[in-house]
């Protein structure tokens, strides 16, 4: 993979490029690929929906609302069960194209390392453990914002598995290093940083919530400069084991994505930018590539965390 | 899905080719974009950049489409932010579009009497699908009701087709449709001169009392519209147990079914899920969205 500099290790993963798509921003990973012109081959791997033991109808509408620079959303993990995930929509995906991420949700500790466990039986690359979700009553954010819980819910499901374990943080908490190094001992193998901030809007005039769920997750390029600090504070305890990160939180562009990797990140997650520019990974890889020429880098790895060097 | 699926959604840099401003804050917005003139169906959408200062694309449904000539026509309305930036776009400028997008309306050749209803902006669909109605011999059978409490974006007209069980003076129509052939009346409170002085869903209880049961069994209701309207076009369709498919809105982020932040609550039997608008619907089945 010496002739692609884009190519990325993460986990013992081979991702053609540092971009990951976001879980809850591209379905199933078979939705985009209706647009003409998007390929998955510009993708370095694709988070899945949120998935539970069970099925959820997930939160009534409506679940997404534009704010100054970002979005809230309250999905609310709308997604036919774990079974059915595996038997009925892993197989119609094509992992010759890109890798695939399954992301794992529950409301108890045994729901995740049920659902883990399920999962390490499929094809999927690598889970990921989605304990940040702001927009569920139970499970979620609740387990993210505790690190004795986010550390019983990675070792939970360390046991069920071994494909890589990537543990996707929340901002919501006071001291996102410590839940990473609580996370690091309880085993996981990667980190996505950050997912959504909590955030709410009102309709003045019924002086209602917007959203059917009341709250939703903040995304977009508003959350840009939180998202690049914990990541940074985070690989400031992941770079000491060798654990790589998955930066995310309101990339829009090839430069935002560089911010990224020179703080700490070895892949980019791409989600909300999707939503107004669909084809934007391909113009991202192009940036990125431009810059490592004009840079002399021969390959992404020696720019992250290059911050600390300077 | 991913092994098996081809392209059919397009990303396009249309050119705005004429953009008609109308009392009541509504635009049509005329773009040179032929792949998606070519491809899209009555009752699809297009999800366009309204301004870079906008995170989130507009989606809006489609009123007319030229395949030859490569142009599609959008009528909307001043609500928000993004169609507000829209409606500053002026001719030459380009404008990103993705489309077209969703399911269309379903034309069912065992009934042929089709009862067109649009309601504001819901009138797009409706021009849309009376534009593919045009060369069927059975056009005569149809009716269309547009309602509006703006004036119409377009002069009405007196129209030349009689239909049985309208009253005399509500004569107003639709240019384009009359001369498609396809019989029109217009509605309104606001007393607009030939328009039928009430709501869409009285006038179409006029026409359907005018049919036998026989002739009630031929007949489809297509509509589109405000919530409340399609709630009662829906309850008058169930009320004359006639089938009848609605499109529907709602805000959406990606529009092409990956966020499923757009979705309805249907009801299919006794089991309820939750349908994204964007590419299950827009149209849907009004007994699956509006049930007692």
């Amino acid at each position: 993979m010496i002739d692609n500099p884009l190519s990325v290790d993460f986990c013992d993963l081979t991702f053609k490029t540092p971009i990951v798509l976001l879980s809850g921003c591209v379905g199933f990973g078979e939705e985009y690929t209706r647009i003409d012109g998007f390929s998955m081959s510009a993708i370095g791997a694709v988070c899945l929906k949120g998935t539970t033991g069970e099925p959820r109808l997930g939160n009534n509408p409506h679940r997404v609302y534009e704010t100054p620079a970002g979005m809230l959303n309250a999905i609310g993990l709308q997604n036919p069960g774990v079974e059915t995930v595996i038997q009925t929509i892993l197989p119609e995906l094509d992992f010759d194209k890109t890798c695939f991420i399954a992301n794992v949700s529950g409301s108890t500790i045994d729901e995740y390392e049920h659902v883990t466990r399920l999962f390490d039986q499929s094809p999927v690359q690598a889970i990921e453990i989605n304990i940040s979700c702001p927009n569920v009553k139970k499970g979620g954010v609740t387990f993210g914002n505790d690190p004795d819980m986010s550390a019983r819910v990675v070792a939970a499901c360390r046991c069920a598995t071994d494909k890589p374990l990537i543990t996707k943080l929340s901002p919501n908490q006071t001291d996102i290093a410590e839940n990473a190094r609580r996370c690091i001992e309880a085993g996981t193998d990667g980190f996505a940083v950050i997912n959504t901030l909590m955030g709410m809007a009102i309709d003045i005039t019924t002086r209602k919530p917007f959203l059917g769920n009341k709250q939703g997750g903040l995304s977009g390029p508003a959350i840009k400069p939180i998202a690049l600090l914990k990541t940074h504070q985070v690989y400031q305890v992941s770079k000491n084991h060798n654990i790589p990160i998955i930066g995310q939180g309101g990339i829009n562009s090839a430069d935002d994505a560089l911010e990224f990797i020179i703080a700490g990140a070895t892949a980019v997650g791409i989600g909300t930018a999707l939503f107004y520019d669909p084809l934007i990974c391909h113009k991202i890889n192009k940036g990125i590539l431009a810059y490592l020429k004009q840079h002399s880098i021969s390959s992404l790895a020696e720019l992250t965390g290059s911050l600390d060097r300077y | 899905m991913g092994k098996s699926s081809h392209s059919s959604i397009f990303e396009v840099s249309a050119t705005v080719v004429s953009h008609q401003h109308f009392p009541g804050k509504q635009h049509i917005l005329k773009l040179q974009a032929p792949v998606i003139a070519q491809t899209a169906k009555p009752g699809n959408f297009v999800h366009m950049q309204c301004g870079p200062e906008l995170l989130l694309r507009r989606p809006l449904s489609i009123m007319r489409v030229s395949a030859s000539q490569g142009w599609i026509e959008l009528l909307y309305k001043e609500v928000g932010k993004g169609t507000r930036l829209l409606a500053n776009r002026k001719e030459n400028d380009q404008v990103a579009v993705l489309g077209p997008i969703g399911q269309p309306f379903e034309i069912h050749d065992d009934r042929p009497r089709r009862l067109l209803i649009g309601g504001g902006v819901g009138l797009p669909p409706m021009v849309f699908l009376a534009d593919t109605l045009k060369n069927r011999d059975d056009i005569s059978k149809s009716f269309a009701i547009l309602g509006s409490e703006v004036p119409f974006p377009f002069p009405a007209m007196p129209s030349n087709i009689i239909i049985p069980g309208i009253p005399a003076d509500t004569i107003a129509t639709m240019p384009l449709l009359e001369n498609w052939g396809l019989a029109c009346r217009l509605c309104s409170l606001q007393g607009y001169s030939g328009c039928y002085n009430g709501y869409v869903t009285e006038l179409a209880r006029h026409w359907l009392e005018t049919l036998d049961s026989a002739q009630r069994k031929q007949v489809e209701i297509f509509s589109c519209g405000p919530h409340a309207m399609l709630e009662s076009v829906a309850k008058l369709s169930q009320e004359y147990n006639i089938p009848c498919q609605v499109s529907l809105e709602e805000f959406m982020a990606c529009a092409v079914g990956g966020c499923a932040g757009c979705v309805v609550k249907i009801k299919t039997g006794d089991v309820f899920s939750m349908k994204r608008v964007c590419v299950d619907g827009p149209v849907f089945d009004a007994t699956t969205v509006f049930y007692p």
